[in-house]
């Protein structure tokens, strides 16, 4: 865990209220598939918790949505070339067991960007069925990246492109065909929710990527907690953002 | 070099800045980023004798030059603290131990328990009370004097500080009242109560509704009240509200502050607190300032 000054290499609208900002600086630790990282905003007491979507040495790309004046901010106020502050890499991030050969991964609206850092993390060494779920055409991005997965459907919830339906409806009509070993999601609680309960009973590991909002991001303010199914409460920054979602109550 | 030692109620700090309660945890997840022993001190995170689980999410919010936080006391409880964290934080600097009770009985006892076991108590009195009808135990001058009382009495060896709410009718008065309960010295503010309300579903961000107010944006309203407070009595005050820099910290030590606590701006930056030491260290060096403890209420008022 290490503060950046960074350099903005690229920041630019990739889908409806949907930016990419690519930052880089030399001293860039190394970042795993489902960390994210803390985005200072010039003005805004709180930094952004912004999942990591693909690290490649030095340069770490994060995607947003335009949610409110904060990440206005961010889309209109970092252009190339401008310094930026960030503090990487944070929570625990997405492990996949040497044994689990096959690996699911579902996704709905921003949680596909953790998703992504996942499936560019494991392409080469597994077998990635991608469920990526978006809202429409226009909110349809970084597909080029998705490919990577051996087997990749696209769900749109008006059919505009791909498949017609939510991404756990995608996958469910799958699954047996596929039999992961292993399941990665995130997305709105509604989509974890009815994946919680669509594959209770496979006795398939599944590990869920929480957001919340948060404070400090170390662990350090008990903002952002989640419920856990043993009655505590745990930090999503810390102990998370991935926990098995039997362990989590959504 | 100037000195940055201060001496509060009798115990030196190597320096004034004191990341404050809510905002720093126990310290340990700080140090993974810098060594917290360069800190005048560590104020933890609110301790009650049994643990507690806070309230629902969202507990956070953000408005123009501030946050509000509706945390509810969430901690592992005292002796969980006792056991696991407070050899490792009492090995890198001064510990002050923020507690709250429910009922003010609750006070007695967990001071009882930490009793010389930390360098200060800050008695957290804020929170809403079930005997006093919801309303803060530190809303009332009377009130304040008697849990200060009954902490106190359970103290033989740890001074006790008294953290006063901003939400009152008068700060004077209430520091006052925590000074005749017998507080070895008192600290403010505490966060002003406020509400964030997110119009397009017509309901407040904040899952409790309301939240105490931080950040920069309070704290000309903070420096006024430490004003206040520290020239109604004759023991020391602890300053916060705000901090964002060296120079906000000198405002309150000016203020007539003996340290200060530094909370939101730890979220801000992370390197916060070690930035305003090294600030006030060069602050002072250029102004000459031989002890720092000389700025301790240095102001003087217009006419």
């Amino acid at each position: 865990m290490r503060e950046l000054t960074a350099t903005v290499l690229e920041n630019k609208k990739i889908a409806e209220e949907i930016y990419a900002l690519t930052f880089g600086a030399e001293e860039t630790p190394p970042v795993r598939a489902g960390q994210f990282v803390m985005v200072g905003v010039e003005g805004f007491p709180l930094r952004r918790p912004l999942a990591v979507c693909k690290a490649e040495g030095e340069r770490v790309t994060v995607c947003y949505r335009i949610k409110g004046e904060g990440t206005r901010r961010l889309a209109s106020g970092y252009s190339r070339g401008e310094k930026i502050s960030v503090l990487l890499p944070l929570g625990n991030g997405f492990f996949v067991a040497e044994k689990e050969k096959r690996v699911a991964i579902v996704g709905g609206g921003v949680g596909i960007f953790p998703l992504i850092s996942a499936i560019r993390e494991y392409a080469e060494t597994k077998e990635i069925y991608a469920y990526m779920g978006f809202r429409n055409k226009g909110a349809l991005c970084m597909q080029y990246e998705m490919q990577r997965a051996k087997e990749l459907v696209v769900a749109t919830d008006d059919g505009s492109v791909g498949y017609r339906g939510t991404a756990v409806q995608a996958f469910m009509e799958n699954i047996d065909r596929v039999r992961p070993d292993v399941i990665l999601s995130c997305g709105p609680t509604p989509m974890l929710r009815a994946l919680k309960s669509a594959v209770a009973g496979r006795n398939i590991p599944t590990f869920v990527s929480l957001e919340e909002r948060m404070g400090c991001g170390v662990g350090a303010c008990l903002v952002c907690v989640c419920e856990l199914t043993n009655g505590e409460h745990a930090r999503v920054c810390k102990d998370g953002p991935v926990f098995e979602i039997g362990e989590v109550n959504l | 070099m100037s000195d940055l030692r201060v001496n509060l109620c009798g115990v030196e700090l190597k320096n004034p800045v004191i990341p404050a309660s809510g905002t720093f945890g126990f310290g340990r997840e700080f140090d993974e980023l810098y060594d917290i022993s360069v800190l005048g001190g560590v104020c933890t995170k609110g301790l009650t004798l049994e643990p507690r689980l806070g309230n629902p999410v969202p507990r956070i919010a953000e408005s123009r030059g501030v946050i509000l936080n509706a945390v509810g006391l969430q901690n592992p409880g005292v002796e969980h603290f006792i056991e696991h964290d407070l050899t490792w934080l009492k090995a890198k600097t001064r510990v002050i131990a923020n507690v709250a009770g429910r009922e003010t009985e609750d006070y007695g006892k967990i001071c009882a328990r930490l009793d010389g076991l930390v360098d200060f108590i800050e008695l957290n009195i804020s929170c809403p009370n079930v005997k006093c009808g919801g309303m803060a135990l530190g809303v009332r001058p009377e009130n304040v004097e008697n849990v200060t009382r009954i902490a106190k009495s359970a103290l033989k060896r740890t001074p006790l500080l008294v953290k006063l709410s901003p939400n009152v009718e008068s700060i004077a008065e209430n520091a006052r009242a925590a000074e005749r309960g017998g507080a070895d010295g008192i600290s403010l503010v505490n966060t002003f109560t406020g509400m964030v309300i997110d119009v397009e579903r017509r309901r407040p961000l904040l899952a409790n509704n309301t939240g105490g107010v931080s950040g920069a944006g309070i704290k000309p309203i903070a420096v006024r009240m430490v004003y206040e407070a520290a020239h109604a009595v004759n023991i020391p005050v602890v300053g916060m509200g705000g901090i964002v820099c060296a120079e906000d910290a000198i405002e309150f030590l000016m203020a007539g502050a003996t340290t200060v606590e530094v909370g939101t701006q730890n979220f801000t930056d992370a390197f916060a607190c070690p930035k305003i030491i090294d600030g006030l260290q060069k602050w002072c060096d250029f102004h000459g300032v031989e002890r720092i403890s000389e700025l301790i209420g240095a102001v003087k008022m217009n006419g």
